[in-house]
C-alpha cells in the first residue's frame, strides 16, 4: 500500500490549502479543517482506480458535500462560531497592515458575490481547476461556469475600480 | 463585440481552444475596445490572484495530518470514518514534514562541467530510470504525467509545441560523480583553501527526490549546500564588519576518536528600512519546456510573493526569452503592483530557448536603470534548458562574469525537472556574483523570496575565501566536509583576481573539518603512513597549543581589493558541542550517508534523528528529521 499512501499524501500536498479555503467559504473557517480531514479520509477509503484521472474534481466535490453537511448540522446546533485560529506567519507589521487593508477590500468584494460565484471563483483562481472540472464539482454545464465566472469578474472589477 | 461576452473571461483564463480561440483572436485583433476590456479583466484576475497568494498558508494541524497518513497506510476500508471531527481548537503547527510530499518529476543534476567524462547517465533518452519506472503509476511521480492531477489539457496550456514528446526524450537522470574530499596528512599539506558557497539548491533537490520516494543521485548531494540551507544562531558581526566568524570544536559523532571543527560565518543583519533602492530585472524563461505546473505557474506565484514586498523606490522590469526575447514590462515602480502582476499573469510559454539573447537584454535593462549604491540584480528563473542560439556556454558565463563587475549581480532560481540543467545554472550564479536556489514548492519560494529576501538580493561581501592552517602538534590529518567544487589552490587565496563566493545580508555559512588528533597513534582513513619521512620541524608557534589558524579574505560589494582577517582556534576538549554544532553534525552525516561516503564511519539515520531531535527548534529542522526518516526507509539495509 506504500504507493497508495504516497498518492494520498501527494494529493494532500497539492490540494490541502485550496481545499481548506474552499471549505471555509461554505462551512466557515472553524469547520474547514474537519471538512478537509474528512475529505482525505474518504479518499483513503476509496478505490484509487475510480478516482484517478479526475482527482481534483473528486476532492472538491466530496469537500463541498461534506462542508454543506457540516454547515447544516452546525446550524441545527446553532453554535457556529467563526473563529479565526490561523495567525498570518508573514513578517513585518507595516507590510502586514498594508496587506490587510488591501486584502480586506478585495475580500469584502469577494464576500459580496453570490455564493456560487464565489465558489466558482475560488475553484478557478485558488485551486486552478479548469472550467470542465468546475462544472463537474458544481454540477453545472461548462458554458454556465463560463457565464458565472465572467459575471463574478465583472462585478469585482466594478467594485474594486470604484473603491480604489 | 460585446463587453459582457463571457468569452473574454474564458480567454483570459486560457479556456478557449482550437477554432473558437482562433475566431476570438481574430475579433480581438479587429477591436481596440475588446482588447481594452480583456486587459481590464486580466488586471482584475491578477489582483485577485495576488490577494489569494498573500493569504495565510497554514495547512492542516499535525493531528489531522497524522490521521490522514495512518488511514492512507491502511488498505481501503468500507467507508469513511467521520469519528474524528470536532477536535479541539486548531493549532497552527509546523507541518510535520514526514507527510509533506512534493510532486515533481525527475531532475538532471549535472554539476561539474569539467568532469563531464564522469557523467553517469541512468537512462538513455526515452528510458525512465528503473527506480522511477516502478513508481510511475503513482502520482507522487509528478505533475508531469498529464492524466493525474490535471486531467483537463486546457489547464496545462497548449501542448502543441512538441513539449509532450520533448519531456520523454529528455527525461533522464544524469549527474556527475565527484569524490568526497579525502583526509590529508598535516605533514604533507597543512593548509586547506576554499571559497564560500551560499547556494541551497542541493537540499531542495534532495528533498524532491526523497519525497518522490527515491534516494537522490550521489552527485546531487552537495554537503555544503545541505548545511547552508539551515539557519544557525551565530553571533552578529561587530559594527563596521560585514560578517562575523565563530568556531567550535567537539567530537565527530560518526567517529568518536575524531574531532570536528565547525566554522560559522554570519553576514550582518540589514533592517528592511536600510535596504537601498532596488533595480530588479526578472529574466523569465517562457520556452515550451516551462509549461509544467511546477515551472511557469509556480514561478509566477513565486515572483508575486517578491512583488508584494516592493515599494515606490524600487524598480522592476520583466524580460522574457524563448525563441525571441523581449521586454514585456518596462522599468516600473515597485508600488505599481497591479501593473507588475498583470504582466506576470500574461506570461505564457511556447517556443524554444535562446537564453543568451535574454541575458544580454536583461543586463542591458539593468544597466540603464543602475542605482548607484543600491541593489542591481538580474533574477533568472528557468529550468536551464538553453537549447537554441549560437551562444556557447562559456560565452554566456563570460558575459555574466563581466557584467557582475559593473555592479549588476545575478540570482538564479531553478524550476522543475526532466531537463533540468543544474550545472549551467550553478555556474552562472557562481560567476555572476550571485546565489542559486532551487524552487520546488511555494514554501521554498517563500523562504528564498520573502523570509530571506534581503539575503537573496543584497550582497554584503564578495569573493569570500577561507584558508585554514592546521597545527601539526595538534592535528595528524584533516578533511574538509563538502565544498568539493569550491576548493581553491593555496596561491589563489591572496590573488584578488580570483573570483570566489559571495555572502548576502543575514546569510549564515557553515564549514566542517573532520580532524584526526595528533600524537595518539590513530590511523588516518584511506591514507597509509609514510615510509621515508617523519613529520617536519614545527615552528615554536606549534607549541602554543593552538589547533588551527583560519584566515578569511573578502571584498566589499563595490570594492576590488580584498581585506583579511584571522581567527585562532583552540580545542577545549568539548564532547557534544552546542545545539547548532550537533545539528550541523547531523546534517553532515545525512549528506555522507546519502553519498555513501567512504568516511561515514558509524553514521546512521537513527543517530541523525537522535542528534537532531532535541535541537529541531524550527520548521525547516523538523522537516529535515522527516527527510532523514524517509531516507532510512529507502536506504538499502
Amino acid at each position: 500500500m506504500a504507493a497508495d499512501s504516497e498518492w494520498v499524501l501527494a494529493a494532500l500536498e497539492r490540494f490541502e490549502l485550496p481545499l481548506l479555503r474552499f471549505a471555509a467559504t461554505i462551512a466557515g473557517r472553524a469547520q474547514a479543517a474537519d471538512v478537509v480531514q474528512d475529505t482525505f479520509l474518504k479518499l483513503c477509503a476509496e478505490n484509487r482506480s475510480k478516482v484517478e484521472g479526475h482527482l481534483a474534481a473528486w476532492l472538491f466535490t466530496v469537500c463541498k458535500h461534506r462542508a454543506i453537511e457540516l454547515r447544516r448540522s452546525e446550524r441545527r446546533l446553532s453554535s457556529m462560531e467563526d473563529v479565526d485560529v490561523q495567525p498570518n506567519p508573514d513578517s513585518g507589521p507595516a507590510l502586514e497592515l498594508e496587506r490587510k487593508q488591501s486584502i480586506s477590500r478585495i475580500d469584502a468584494a469577494i464576500e459580496a458575490l453570490a455564493e456560487r460565484e464565489r465558489e466558482a471563483l475560488l475553484l478557478k483562481l485558488d485551486a486552478g481547476l479548469s472550467y470542465k472540472q468546475i462544472a463537474e464539482v458544481m454540477n453545472l454545464s461548462v458554458s454556465n461556469v463560463g457565464f458565472i465566472l465572467h459575471t463574478a469578474i465583472a462585478k469585482l472589477r466594478a467594485e474594486l475600480g470604484r473603491t480604489s | 463585440m460585446n463587453s459582457s461576452d463571457p468569452r473574454l473571461t474564458a480567454y483570459a483564463f486560457g479556456e478557449l481552444h482550437g477554432e473558437e480561440k482562433a475566431r476570438f483572436e481574430a475579433e480581438l485583433a479587429g477591436s481596440e475596445a475588446l482588447r481594452h476590456e480583456l486587459a481590464q479583466i486580466r488586471e482584475t484576475i491578477a489582483l485577485l490572484g495576488a490577494d489569494l497568494m498573500s493569504r495565510p498558508a497554514s495547512g492542516l494541524d499535525s493531528d489531522r495530518r497524522r490521521r490522514i497518513a495512518s488511514a492512507a497506510k491502511r488498505p481501503a476500508r468500507i467507508g469513511p470514518n467521520w469519528a474524528f471531527r470536532g477536535a479541539a481548537a486548531v493549532v497552527a503547527i509546523a507541518a510535520g514534514s514526514v507527510l509533506v510530499v512534493n510532486t515533481f518529476g525527475t531532475a538532471v543534476t549535472n554539476k561539474f562541467e569539467n568532469k563531464a567524462t564522469h557523467i553517469d547517465s541512468l537512462g538513455e533518452p526515452g528510458v525512465v530510470p528503473p527506480s522511477l519506472a516502478s513508481a510511475a503509476p503513482a502520482p507522487t511521480a509528478t505533475y508531469e504525467s498529464p492524466a493525474q492531477f490535471l486531467p483537463d489539457p486546457a489547464l496545462r496550456g497548449a501542448r502543441g509545441d512538441g513539449k509532450a514528446d520533448g519531456d520523454r526524450r529528455f527525461n533522464r537522470e544524469a549527474y556527475d560523480k565527484f569524490d568526497d574530499n579525502p583526509f590529508i596528512h598535516v605533514a604533507t599539506d597543512p593548509r586547506s583553501t576554499f571559497s564560500i558557497d551560499v547556494d541551497t539548491a542541493s537540499y531542495a533537490l534532495v528533498r524532491r527526490h526523497l519525497n518522490d520516494g527515491v534516494l537522490p543521485p550521489k552527485g546531487a548531494v552537495r554537503i555544503e549546500e545541505l548545511l547552508n540551507y539551515f539557519k544557525y544562531a551565530y553571533p552578529e558581526p561587530e559594527p563596521g564588519r560585514p560578517f562575523a566568524v565563530q568556531t567550535e570544536v567537539g567530537s565527530a559523532p560518526w567517529a568518536s576518536e575524531h574531532r570536528l571543527l565547525r566554522i560559522g560565518i554570519k553576514g550582518k543583519h540589514v533592517a528592511p528600512a536600510d535596504v537601498p533602492g532596488t533595480n530588479l530585472v526578472f529574466l523569465i524563461d517562457v520556452s515550451g519546456s516551462m509549461n509544467d505546473e511546477n515551472k511557469l505557474p509556480l514561478l509566477k506565484r513565486a515572483f508575486s510573493l517578491l512583488v508584494q514586498q516592493l515599494g515606490a523606490e524600487d524598480r522592476v522590469s520583466i524580460v522574457v526569452y524563448a525563441g525571441a526575447s523581449g521586454l514585456v514590462l518596462p522599468p516600473t515602480r515597485g508600488n505599481n503592483r497591479s501593473a507588475i502582476l498583470a504582466a506576470l499573469e500574461r506570461l505564457q510559454s511556447g517556443g524554444s530557448t535562446n537564453g543568451g539573447e535574454g541575458i544580454r537584454l536583461a543586463y542591458q535593462t539593468a544597466s540603464e536603470q543602475l542605482v548607484k549604491g543600491g541593489i542591481n540584480r538580474v533574477i533568472l528563473a528557468t529550468d536551464g534548458d538553453f537549447n537554441v542560439g549560437v551562444t556557447s556556454q562559456s560565452e554566456l558565463v563570460d558575459l555574466v562574469e563581466q557584467k557582475a563587475k559593473s555592479g549588476v549581480f545575478l540570482s538564479v532560481l531553478g524550476f522543475g525537472g526532466g531537463n533540468y540543467n543544474d550545472s549551467m545554472l550553478e555556474k552562472l550564479a557562481d560567476k555572476g556574483n550571485g546565489n542559486y536556489a532551487y524552487i520546488d514548492t511555494l514554501a521554498e519560494a517563500r523562504k528564498v523570496l520573502v523570509e530571506q529576501a534581503t539575503g537573496t538580493l543584497m550582497t554584503i561581501a564578495k569573493d569570500v575565501k577561507i584558508q585554514i592552517e592546521l597545527n601539526p602538534e595538534s592535528v595528524e590529518a584533516f578533511r574538509l566536509i563538502g565544498y568539493e567544487n569550491r576548493v581553491l589552490a593555496h596561491q589563489d587565496f591572496n590573488d584578488d583576481k580570483k573570483d570566489a563566493g559571495d555572502i548576502g545580508a543575514d546569510h549564515t555559512v557553515t564549514a566542517l573539518y573532520e580532524l584526526v588528533p595528533a600524537g595518539r597513534g590513530l590511523a588516518v582513513p584511506g591514507v597509509d603512513p609514510l615510509k621515508y619521512q617523519a613529520p617536519g620541524r614545527p615552528n615554536p608557534a606549534a607549541k602554543s597549543g593552538e589547533l588551527a589558524t583560519i584566515k578569511l579574505r573578502y571584498k566589499l560589494p563595490d570594492g576590488d581589493r580584498s581585506e583579511l582577517f584571522e581567527v585562532v582556534v583552540r580545542d577545549g576538549g568539548a564532547r557534544s558541542g552546542s545545539a547548532d554544532f550537533r545539528f550541523a553534525a547531523a546534517v553532515a552525516q545525512f549528506g555522507m550517508l546519502l553519498r555513501d561516503s567512504p568516511y561515514k564511519g558509524s553514521a546512521s539515520y537513527e543517530q541523525i534523528v537522535a542528534l537532531a531531535s532535541d535541537v529541531a527548534h524550527d520548521e525547516l529542522r523538523r522537516e529535515f528529521i522527516g527527510l532523514a526518516k524517509r531516507a532510512r526507509g529507502l536506504a538499502p539495509r
